[in-house]
C-alpha cells in the first residue's frame, strides 16, 4: 500500500483530518461542555456592528493616539529640559571648553535625545497592551482590513501607520502585531512616509514664511501627500519588488479571542518588555548618531556653523540641490533634519545669527528677506522634508525591527530618491504654470 | 447541496465537505480546524462586508471572503 | 548543579508570556533568532536544585513550516532537542490547541502540558478530566492560571520530573497510517546519521504529508529512490 492508496490524492489534508479525528476521540472521553453565549458575543454585537463598528473603531484609535502623544508630551518636555539644564550645569563646572561642550551638547544632548522618546513609547505600548489584552486589537484589524487590502497592506497594518503620525518609532515597533513577515516589512518600509509630529514645525515655519494666505493649505497638503504616498508606495512595492510579490499571498487568518479584562500584570509586562527593547537597541544607535553629528557641526573647533564640516558638506552638496532651488542652507538644514526633524527650525535660526531660541516670526522674516525660498521652492522643501530619510532614530528602529541592513538601506534610499523626484516635480510643474 | 462558505449568510451553519486550493492557504485553514466534517457557522460580516467572522471548534475566526470561497459546506439548520 | 533546557511553546494568546515571566521572574535576555526578525527570549529558573534554561518559542498554531515562526519553532525542537518542551494549552479552546500538541508528540518532544486559562474554561462551564487527558496523551498535564500564578510550582515539579524520565508518549493514528509510518521509518532507519539527528516518526509523517523541507532533506540523503515505492 502506498501513501496515495491509503490517504488519497491529498495526504496533507488527510493527515490534518486524522489529527482532528484523534483529538475528537480524546475529547469525547475527557471533555464535557459546549460554548455558551458569552459576554464577549454580546460586546461584539456592538463593537462589530454594521453601523457602530466603524465609529467605535475611529473613536478608540483616536483615543489611543491622543493618549500616547498628549499624556507623554509634558514628560518628554520635562526630560528635554532636565537634560539641557544638566548640560548647562555640566558645562559650567568643566573648565576645558571642548570637554564642556562635548559633555553638555553631545552627551547630555544625546541622552536627552534618546530619553525623550521613552514617554511616548511606554505610553504607546501601554495603550496597545490594553487594546491587545482586552481583545480589541484583533477586532480593529477585522474592521479595517478591507480598506487597506487594495494597497497590499492588511488589517493589522493600520495601527502602525496611524501611530506614525505621532512618531515613526512607535509606528515601526507596533508592526510586531503583524505575523506575516512580508506584510510586516512592507508596513515598516512605508511607515517613514507618514508625516510624524516632528515634521510639523518645519512645515509651519516654511509655509508661514513663503506661502502667505495659503500656508494652512500648504501644511494640510503635506498630510494628504503623506497618506497618498504611503499607500501608493505600498502598492508599488507590492507590485514590483520580488520579495513582496513572490510566494503565495499570506492568508489573512485572524483569531478573534474573547474579550477579557486586561490584567495589570500582563499589561505592564507587555509594555515593559517592548519599551526596554527600544532603550537597549535603538537607544544606542540614536545616541551614537547624535554624538557624530555634534562632532561634525562643531568642528573645526571654534569655527562658526557655516564653516563647520557639516556646512562644508552642505556646500559640497549644493549643486545636487540646485535643480530644486535649495541653497547650501537648505541642504544643511536637511542634513540636520536627518538627526531629528526638530532641529531643522533651530538650524535656520542659527544661520541667520538669531540663536536657537529665536521667535519663529523672526526666522520667517529672514527667510523672506534673504530669499532662501520662493513660494515654490519652499513648498518643494516641505515635500522634501516630508519624504526624505526618516530621522536617525527611525533608521535605528527600522534596522532593529527588520534585523536587516538591506531593508534599512532600501527604506533610506527610496525615501531620498522619491523626495528628490517629488520636489523636482513640484518645482518643474510649478515653474511651467508660472508659479514661483 | 454544496455551497461555498462565502455564500452563507450570518447565522447560517454548514458542515465542511471539502477545501479547494493549494499550498499555504489551505494548509493554514486545515491547521485552524477547518477540516471535513467540521461544523462551521458564519457569525457576521465585518462592517464593510469583508472579512467574515466564523465560529468553528468553539472559537471565533476571521477569514476574507476570497479565502472562504474555497471552503465548501453542506448547509445545516 | 544539573542544568536543563526547557522550551515554551503554544498557540498565540494562550498566556505564554505570562508563564515565561512567572517561571523566570521576568529576567530575560532578549535577542533575535539567527538572521530573523523574530524575537528570542531566554531566561532562567532554579527549582529543586535544577537550573532550567527557559527558551520562549514563537506562538504558533501548527508546525507545518508555513511561516517563519513555525519554522523557527520546529527547527529548534528538531535540532536543539530541548530536555523538556512545555506546551501551553488554552483550556478554554482545547480542540484547536491540541492540534499543536499532537504535532509536538509527532516530534517526540519530551512534553509537559500546562493547561492554562483553566479559570476561563471553568467559567464557560467546561469540565475537563485532567487525569484522563494526561493518560490518553501519555503526557503530564498541569492546570494553571497564569494571571494569578496558580499551578506554577506544580509545573516546575512536572518539568524537573519529565527531564529525568524522558519521552513516554505516543498517540496512535489510524492503523493503516501507522503501517505507512512504520514502513517509511524502516527505510529511514537504514541511514544511521539521519536516525541520530532526527525523530524518525516525525520524518515519516512529514514525508507522507509531502513537507517541502523534509523532502529536500530526504533528497539530499539520497533516500528518495528507496522511498519511491511507498510514497508513489
Ligand atoms: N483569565 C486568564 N487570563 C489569562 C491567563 N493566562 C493569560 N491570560 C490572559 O491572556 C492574554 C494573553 O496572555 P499572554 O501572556 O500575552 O499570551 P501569549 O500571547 O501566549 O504570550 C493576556 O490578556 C493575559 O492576561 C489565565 O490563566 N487566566
Ligand atoms: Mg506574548
Amino acid at each position: 500500500m502506498s501513501v496515495r492508496e491509503v490517504l488519497g490524492e491529498e495526504p496533507e489534508v488527510a493527515m490534518a483530518e486524522e489529527r482532528y479525528r484523534v483529538i475528537g476521540e480524546i475529547l469525547s472521553r475527557v471533555f464535557r461542555g459546549a460554548r455558551p453565549l458569552t459576554l464577549s458575543d454580546l460586546l461584539d454585537k456592538a463593537f462589530l456592528n454594521r453601523y457602530l463598528g466603524i465609529p467605535i473603531f475611529l473613536t478608540l484609535w483616536w483615543a489611543l493616539f491622543r493618549f500616547t502623544f498628549d499624556v507623554s508630551a509634558p514628560l518628554s518636555d520635562l526630560i528635554d529640559i532636565s537634560f539641557s539644564r544638566l548640560g548647562e550645569f555640566a558645562s559650567s563646572i568643566i573648565g576645558n571648553e571642548w570637554w564642556s561642550a562635548f559633555v553638555s551638547d553631545a552627551i547630555c544632548g544625546g541622552l536627552g535625545g534618546v530619553l525623550v522618546f521613552i514617554p511616548p513609547i511606554f505610553f504607546l505600548f501601554l495603550g496597545l497592551a490594553l487594546l491587545e489584552d482586552s481583545g480589541y486589537l484583533a477586532r480593529a484589524a477585522f474592521v479595517v482590513d478591507k480598506i487597506l487590502r487594495p494597497f497590499g497592506l492588511q488589517g493589522r497594518s493600520f495601527i502602525p501607520l496611524l501611530l506614525g503620525f505621532g512618531c515613526n518609532i512607535p509606528g515601526v515597533m507596533a508592526t510586531r502585531t503583524i505575523p506575516s513577515e512580508r506584510d510586516r516589512i512592507l508596513t515598516i518600509c512605508v511607515n517613514p512616509l507618514i508625516t510624524c509630529s516632528a515634521r510639523l514645525p518645519v512645515y509651519v515655519l516654511i509655509a508661514g514664511a513663503v506661502l502667505g494666505a495659503y500656508a494652512p493649505m500648504g501644511v494640510f497638503t503635506m498630510y494628504l501627500l503623506s497618506i497618498v504616498l504611503a499607500l501608493l508606495m505600498a502598492l508599488i512595492f507590492k507590485a514590483l519588488i520580488p520579495y513582496f510579490r513572490k510566494g503565495r499571498r499570506a492568508p489573512f487568518i485572524l483569531e478573534l479571542p474573547d474579550y477579557a479584562r486586561p490584567t495589570l500584570r500582563s499589561t505592564l509586562t507587555h509594555m515593559y518588555e517592548r519599551g526596554i527593547l527600544f532603550l537597549k537597541k535603538a537607544g544606542t544607535i540614536i545616541f551614537l548618531g547624535i554624538i557624530v553629528v555634534w562632532l561634525l557641526s562643531s568642528h573645526p573647533w571654534g569655527a562658526p556653523l557655516d564653516q563647520s564640516y557639516i556646512a562644508t558638506l552642505g556646500k559640497w552638496l549644493e549643486p545636487l540641490f540646485r535643480p530644486l532651488g535649495f541653497d547650501w542652507r537648505g541642504a544643511v538644514a536637511l542634513l540636520f533634519g536627518f538627526i531629528a526633524k526638530e532641529i531643522v527650525v533651530g538650524t535656520f535660526a542659527v544661520f541667520f545669527g538669531l540663536g536657537e531660541e529665536a521667535e519663529i516670526e523672526e526666522v520667517q522674516r529672514s527667510i523672506v528677506e534673504l530669499g532662501v525660498f520662493t513660494p515654490l521652492t519652499g513648498f518643494a522643501f516641505m515635500a522634501f522634508t516630508l519624504i526624505y530619510i526618516p530621522c536617525l532614530a527611525t533608521i535605528g528602529i527600522i534596522y532593529r525591527e527588520t534585523n536587516s541592513v538591506k531593508w534599512t538601506l532600501f527604506t533610506v534610499i527610496y525615501g531620498l530618491i522619491l523626495a528628490y523626484l517629488i520636489a523636482l516635480l513640484i518645482v518643474v510643474i510649478g515653474g511651467l504654470m508660472g508659479l514661483g | 447541496m454544496e455551497r461555498r462558505l462565502s455564500e452563507l449568510n450570518p447565522g447560517e451553519s454548514g458542515i465542511i465537505s471539502r477545501i479547494e486550493g493549494r499550498g499555504e492557504e489551505r494548509r493554514k485553514l486545515l491547521d485552524m480546524g477547518l477540516v471535513r466534517g467540521t461544523r462551521i457557522t458564519v457569525v457576521r460580516r465585518a462592517p464593510l462586508g469583508d472579512p467574515i467572522e466564523l465560529l468553528v471548534k468553539g472559537y471565533n475566526l476571521s477569514l476574507r471572503l476570497d479565502e472562504a470561497e474555497g471552503v465548501y459546506v453542506k448547509p445545516v439548520e | 548543579m544539573r542544568e536543563i533546557e526547557v522550551a515554551l511553546i503554544g498557540n498565540p494568546n494562550v498566556g505564554k508570556s505570562l508563564i515565561f515571566n512567572n517561571l523566570t521572574g521576568g529576567r530575560a535576555h532578549v535577542g533575535n533568532w539567527p538572521g530573523k526578525t523574530v524575537e528570542k527570549k531566554e531566561g532562567r529558573c532554579i527549582h529543586k536544585g535544577v537550573t532550567m534554561r527557559i527558551i520562549d518559542l514563537p506562538g504558533v498554531y501548527s508546525l507545518t513550516a508555513a511561516s517563519i515562526d513555525e519554522l523557527i519553532a520546529r527547527n529548534y525542537i528538531v535540532e536543539e532537542r530541548p530536555d523538556v518542551v512545555v506546551d501551553i494549552v488554552d483550556a478554554s479552546n482545547l480542540e484547536r490547541n491540541l492540534y499543536l500538541t499532537l504535532q509536538l508528540l509527532e516530534l517526540e518532544a519530551n512534553l509537559v502540558i500546562a493547561l492554562n486559562k483553566s479559570d476561563i474554561a471553568e467559567s464557560l462551564g467546561y469540565e475537563i478530566d485532567v487525569k484522563g487527558l494526561s493518560e490518553l496523551l501519555g503526557v503530564p498535564v498541569v492546570p494553571t492560571i497564569a494571571t494569578v500564578k496558580v499551578g506554577m510550582e506544580e509545573l516546575k515539579d512536572a518539568i524537573v520530573e519529565a527531564s529525568k524520565r524522558g519521552v513516554k508518549a505516543r498517540v496512535r493514528y489510524r492503523e493503516d497510517i501507522e503501517e505507512l509510518i512504520e514502513r517509511i521509518g524502516d527505510i529511514l532507519r537504514r541511514d544511521e546519521d539521519l536516525t541520530r539527528k532526527y525523530p524518525i516518526r516525525w520524518l515519516a509523517i512529514k514525508i507522507i504529508e509531502g513537507d517541502e523541507e523534509v523532502m529536500r532533506l530526504i533528497e539530499e540523503r539520497g533516500l528518495i529512490e528507496e522511498l519511491r515505492e511507498v510514497i508513489g
